[in-house]
C-alpha cells in the first residue's frame, strides 16, 4: 500500500522551488548564497488601475476628447504629466494623478496602471540558488537537517535555536520566555495559553517551533509577526521524539523557519531547515513509500498520535478497532517497549 | 450529442476523489447488467505525483488483482474492447471530484436577482464564488477592473437581463469585464460564461470573444418568473472539464481513455438523482447527499427539475475544519453519547483536516466524526432549502422526498447500520413519510455518467445492487409535551396480522419487519400533528417496505430540540442509539 512520508531527517539534500504566483521578475542570481529573508523574485500581483473620463475632465464630447489626447497606450507618466488638453478659455488639462502607465486610451477615456509596490518572494531557507526559472522564480538547494510541520502562520525568519524546556514534552509557559530569548528561535512542547505568544512577541523572539498547540489558539498564532511552526498537530501532545532529538542535538545552531501554510495538494509544508554544509552527496528525500515490515513509522492520528515505532506485522486480514472500523492495520513496536495495532491510514513512513 | 450503445457489455467506471480513486467494473451476468467489483488506490492529483493517470492506473491494477481479469497491458495500455477470453472492457468512463474549488466571479445586474441566480449556477460545480460584481455594489468601473485582476478567477459568470429586457446596463458591465480581460496576459485568459439577455449574445461575442475563452448558454432567467438552469449547467460542466484539464495533470490521458466521457462527480450524482425522481413517486422529490473528504454535494429533484449544491471545502476529511465556520463546537458535542471535552473535539476536527485519510480508532473519535457528519448535513440542508422550487418548499422542514439516498464513506461505511441511519435522520430531519437508503457501493456518480452511453446498464444495476434500504421512516411533526401520544398506527402485515401502536412524542422506535416485507400502515396523527398526508391531523394509509432496520418511527419532533444541560443531551443520544440497536 502506498504510504506518505514524514520528513524528519538529520542530514539530507534539500531542494526547493520558490515560485511567484504569476509572472514577474527574478532578482536572485545563479549560485547566489541566500538567507530565508532575502528577496529572490518580485511581481506586481495587484496592479491598481485608474479610469479617467476625459469628457468630464475637459468638459468636451468623446470625439473632441480623443483629438485632445496627448498620450497613447504604453506611455509611462509621472504624477502631474498632462494626459489631454489644453482646451477652453482657461486652458483646462487632465493630468496623471500618480506615477503610472497608459494601458488603454480612446472613446474619451484613459485607463492608467499605477506604479504600485511589488510583491516580494523571499528565499524561505538558507542555501544556494542553483537554478533560475525565468520570470517565475528560483531553485534553492542546501544540505542539512529537515523537519516538516503541519501548521504554519505564513511568516519566515532565521535565527539561533534555544530550548524552552529540557525535553520539549511539556506545556510552554509565558514565564519561560525571558530576555535571553531575544532574537532566538524558541523550541518547546505544546501551548494552550494565548499569553505565551504575546509575551514571546514582546521579548521579541524571532520564531517558534512547537510540537502541538490547542487549535483554539489558531487565530492568535496566525496574527503573530514571528513564524510559528507546529510539528505534530493540534492538542496537548509532546513533540515527537525524532524531531525533538534532532532539534536538541542542533541547539544553538542557526535554523531557517518557513512557516508557509500546509497544503497537502501542492505538497507545501511549513518547515525548519538547519543548514549543515557537507562535501558528501545526499539523496533528495522520497515523498511516498510502501509499507513493509521493519519500516520506521510515525503515528499521525488516534490514541498513539506523535509516537514513533517500527512495523512488526502487516496481516492480510483486516483488524477491528474499538471504533468498530475494520481496516488494514499493522502491529507497531512503539518507543518505550509498547506494542499497538494501528490503521495503516494513520501511519506515515519515516526515512532513515 | 452522445451516442448511446446498449451493446457495450462491460464498462469500467473510474471515480477520482480528492482522497481515494476507485475503479468499478460493470458487466453482464445471466443476461443482466451487474456491478462486479471495485478496486481502489490513493488519489494522486496532488503532491508528489500531480498526475491523476497514476492513481487511475493503480486503481485498475487493484481491480485486476481482485477480479483476475486483465484490463491493462504493458504494450497496449487499457484493453478496449473486451476480448473473447473475457479480458479488457468495452468502454471506460470517469468522474472527478479531486482538485481545489474553481474560483468564480459572478457579474450581474442586481444582487438579489441575477447575482443570486448566477451563484446558484456556480454552486452546481465544485466552485467558490470569490467575488460578486453588480450594478448596486456602488463600485466604480476602475475598482471592478482592479477586483477582477486581483482575484484572478478561473471563470466569470455573467448573467442579467431577461430576454428583450435590460441591455445598456449589462453592456456596461460587459465592457468592464472586457477591459479587465484586455489587461490579462494571454496565457492567463479567463473562461467567461454568458447566461444573460439572449439578445445581447452577438455584442458579447464582439466584446469578449477575443480577450477570453468565451462560452454562451441560454439565459438562466429568460423572464422574471422563469428560471432555466439546466442548459447553462450542462455548459458549465463542460467548462469545468476544460479548467480541470489545465489544472490537473493526467486529465488529458484520462479524457483519451474515456473518449471524453468524463464529468464532475457532483454533476453525475445529480443526474442520477434526477433519473430516480422520474422513476419513483412523481408527486414527491428525491434527495441525494454525498459527504466527501473535501466537499459535500446535495441534490434534490422534483418533477425532473433538479437543485444541485456543491459545498466546497466542507467534508469529513480535508474539508472537516470548515464545519467550525458554520457551527460552534457545542453544536457538534450536543450529538455525542460520550463525555468528550470541547477542546478535544475542536482539536480532533482540526487534525482531521491535516490528516484527512486517517481513520477513527476509538469510540470517542468515531462519535466525533459522526457528530460532525450530522452538522455537515444540517449546514447543507440549510443551504439547499431556499433554492428548492417554491411549490415544494415546506418552510424550515425538509420537503417531501422519497427516497433519501445517503452516500459518502462516513455514512455508508459506518460500522453499524444504525449509525448510518441516525446520521441521516439527525442531520436531515425528514418530516412525514419517506425511505432512507444508502448508495452502499458509491455507484451513483458512475451510473450517472454511464447513463449517457448505456442507459440500460444504469436501469438494470439500479434495480439490483445499488441501494441498501435502511427502512421506511415515519416522522410526525408538531408540538406537544414529551410523552404525549401523537400518532396511532394500525399495522397490517402480509399474513393478515393486525396490531395497533400509540407513538409518544419524544421517542424513537422501530417496528421490526423482515427485509422487503410489505406492511400496510394506517397512520392517524393525534393532537394536531402532521405526517404529510395533507395537513395537521390528516390520517392516511401507507404501504411500507421493511428495510434492513425495519420501519422507523421518529417522533422526536422537528426540529430536534436540545437541552442546555449537556449531560441530558448525552443521555438522550445514548437512548436514541439503544432504541435502534435493540432491533438491529
Amino acid at each position: 500500500m502506498l504510504a506518505s512520508t514524514k520528513h524528519i531527517l538529520p542530514r539530507t539534500n534539500i531542494r526547493r522551488e520558490r515560485i511567484l504566483p504569476q509572472l514577474g521578475r527574478v532578482v536572485a542570481r545563479r549560485m547566489q548564497k541566500v538567507v530565508p529573508t532575502d528577496v529572490v523574485a518580485e511581481a506586481n500581483l495587484e496592479p491598481e488601475h485608474i479610469m479617467i473620463d476625459l469628457t468630464q475632465g475637459l468638459n468636451v464630447s468623446a470625439a473632441k476628447a480623443n483629438d485632445l489626447l496627448q498620450r497613447q497606450a504604453g506611455d509611462v507618466l509621472s504624477k502631474g504629466d498632462v494626459i489631454a488638453g489644453p482646451v477652453g478659455l482657461f486652458q483646462r488639462v487632465v493630468r496623471a494623478p500618480a506615477d503610472c502607465e497608459v494601458k488603454i486610451a480612446g472613446e474619451g477615456k484613459v485607463l492608467l496602471e499605477k506604479d504600485t509596490p511589488s510583491y516580494q518572494l523571499l528565499a524561505g531557507m538558507k542555501g544556494t540558488v542553483t537554478n533560475i526559472i525565468p520570470e517565475r522564480g528560483v531553485i534553492i538547494e542546501t544540505v542539512g537537517a529537515l523537519i516538516q510541520g503541519v501548521w504554519g502562520n505564513g511568516k519566515i525568519a532565521h535565527g539561533v535555536m534555544q530550548r524552552l524546556s529540557k525535553d520539549l514534552e511539556g506545556e510552554v509557559q509565558a514565564k519561560q520566555v525571558d530576555i535571553s530569548f531575544r532574537g532566538a528561535i524558541a523550541i518547546g512542547g505544546y501551548c494552550k495559553d494565548p499569553e505565551f505568544f504575546s509575551t514571546a512577541a514582546s521579548i521579541p523572539i524571532k520564531g517558534l517551533i512547537l510540537g502541538s498547540m490547542s487549535s483554539a489558539l489558531i487565530p492568535v498564532a496566525s496574527k503573530m509577526e514571528y513564524p510559528i511552526i507546529i510539528i505534530d498537530g493540534f492538542g496537548q501532545k509532546p513533540m515527537n521524539t525524532l524531531a525533538s532529538r534532532l532539534l536538541i542535538t542542533n541547539e544553538e545552531k542557526e535554523i531557517s523557519l518557513n512557516a508557509q501554510e500546509y497544503n497537502r495538494t501542492t505538497g507545501k509544508y511549513p518547515e525548519a531547515i538547519i543548514s549543515l554544509p557537507s562535501p558528501d552527496n545526499f539523496n533528495v528525500p522520497k515523498d511516498t513509500d510502501e509499507f513493509s515490515v521493519g519500516k520506521k513509522v510515525y503515528v499521525d492520528s488516534g490514541p498513539y498520535a506523535t509516537r514513533i515505532g517500527t512495523i512488526e506485522v502487516i496481516p492480510l486480514k483486516t483488524y477491528t478497532f474499538a471504533s468498530g472500523i475494520q481496516t488494514q492495520a499493522a502491529e507497531i513496536a512503539l518507543d518505550g517497549n509498547q506494542r499497538a495495532w494501528i490503521p495503516l491510514k494513520n501511519l506515515e513512513i519515516i526515512e532513515t | 450529442m452522445v451516442n448511446t450503445n446498449n451493446n457495450l457489455s462491460s464498462i469500467l467506471a473510474v471515480d477520482i476523489g480528492s482522497s481515494t480513486t476507485r475503479a468499478l467494473l460493470f458487466d453482464i451476468v445471466n443476461t443482466k447488467y451487474r456491478f462486479i467489483a471495485e478496486g481502489s488506490a490513493p488519489s494522486t492529483a496532488g503532491s508528489p505525483f500531480f498526475d491523476i493517470a497514476e492513481c487511475v492506473w493503480h486503481a485498475i491494477e487493484d481491480l485486476q488483482d481482485k477480479t483476475g481479469r486483465m484490463m491493462i497491458s504493458d504494450a497496449e495500455g487499457l484493453i478496449i474492447p473486451s476480448t473473447m477470453d473475457n479480458n479488457g472492457v468495452d468502454a471506460m468512463v470517469a468522474t472527478i471530484s479531486a482538485g481545489k474549488p474553481i474560483r468564480v466571479v459572478t457579474v450581474g445586474l442586481l444582487q438579489d436577482v441575477s447575482i443570486s441566480t448566477a451563484n446558484q449556477l456556480a454552486s452546481t460545480i465544485n466552485a467558490q464564488v470569490v467575488e460578486e460584481i453588480s450594478l448596486n455594489d456602488r463600485r466604480q468601473d476602475q475598482d471592478r477592473i482592479n477586483l477582477l485582476l486581483k482575484t484572478r478567477p478561473d471563470l466569470i459568470i455573467i448573467s442579467g437581463g431577461t430576454n428583450g429586457g435590460a441591455s445598456k446596463s449589462i453592456l456596461n458591465l460587459i465592457e468592464v469585464v472586457g477591459l479587465a480581460g484586455y489587461l490579462t496576459k494571454d496565457d492567463q485568459k479567463t473562461h467567461i460564461l454568458y447566461v444573460g439577455n439572449e439578445e445581447l449574445q452577438e455584442d458579447v461575442k464582439d466584446d469578449l470573444g477575443k480577450i477570453s475563452n468565451l462560452h454562451i448558454a441560454p439565459n438562466i432567467q429568460p423572464s422574471l418568473n422563469q428560471k432555466q438552469m439546466y442548459p447553462a449547467q450542462k455548459e458549465l460542466a463542460e467548462i469545468f472539464k476544460m479548467i480541470r484539464r489545465k489544472q490537473i495533470g493526467g486529465m488529458s490521458e484520462v479524457l483519451t481513455w474515456t473518449d471524453g466521457n468524463m464529468t464532475a462527480t457532483a454533476t453525475a450524482f445529480s443526474r442520477m438523482i434526477r433519473f430516480l425522481s422520474r422513476k419513483y413517486e412523481p408527486d414527491k422529490g428525491v434527495l441525494g447527499i454525498d459527504i466527501g473528504s473535501r466537499n459535500t454535494t446535495i441534490t434534490a429533484s422534483f418533477e425532473g427539475e433538479e437543485t444541485l449544491r456543491v459545498l466546497p471545502n466542507l467534508g469529513i476529511g480535508a474539508g472537516c475544519q470548515r464545519i467550525l465556520k458554520h457551527v460552534q463546537v457545542s453544536d457538534i458535542t450536543r450529538w455525542l453519547p460520550l463525555k468528550i471535552p470541547d477542546s478535544f473535539v475542536r482539536d480532533y476536527v482540526n487534525n482531521k483536516s491535516i490528516y484527512p485519510d486517517s481513520l477513527p480508532a476509538t469510540q470517542e473519535e468515531i462519535a466525533i466524526e459522526h457528530a460532525v457528519a450530522r452538522e455537515i448535513l444540517r449546514a447543507t440542508v440549510k443551504d439547499i432549502l431556499p433554492k428548492i422550487p417554491e411549490a415544494f418548499q415546506k418552510g424550515s422542514l425538509l420537503p417531501s422526498v422519497e427516497p433519501i439516498i445517503g452516500s459518502g464513506s462516513v455514512i455508508t461505511q459506518a460500522p453499524k447500520r444504525t449509525q448510518s441511519l441516525l446520521i441521516l435522520l439527525d442531520g436531515l430531519q425528514p418530516a412525514g413519510v419517506t425511505t432512507i437508503a444508502l448508495d452502499q457501493n458509491g455507484l451513483l456518480p458512475s451510473l450517472g455518467i454511464i447513463s449517457d452511453i448505456n442507459p440500460l446498464l444504469t436501469v438494470q444495476v439500479i434495480e439490483t445492487s445499488t441501494f441498501l434500504n435502511l427502512g421506511t421512516v415515519i416522522a410526525p411533526y408538531g408540538n406537544a409535551r414529551l410523552g404525549t401520544p401523537i400518532l396511532r398506527m394500525r399495522i397490517t402485515r402480509q399474513n393478515g396480522e393486525k396490531t395497533t401502536r400509540d407513538i409518544k412524542y419524544g421517542t424513537l422506535s422501530v417496528l421490526p419487519t423482515s427485509v422487503g416485507e410489505q406492511v400496510t400502515l394506517h397512520l392517524r396523527p393525534l393532537h394536531g400533528f402532521d405526517i404529510g398526508m395533507g395537513g395537521p391531523g390528516k390520517a392516511g394509509k401507507v404501504s411500507a417496505v421493511g428495510g434492513s432496520l425495519g420501519i422507523i418511527i421518529d417522533a422526536r419532533g422537528r426540529p430536534l430540540r436540545f437541552s442546555p444541560d449537556p449531560e441530558k443531551n448525552r443521555k438522550r443520544a445514548k437512548k436514541w442509539i439503544t432504541s435502534l440497536e435493540k432491533f438491529a
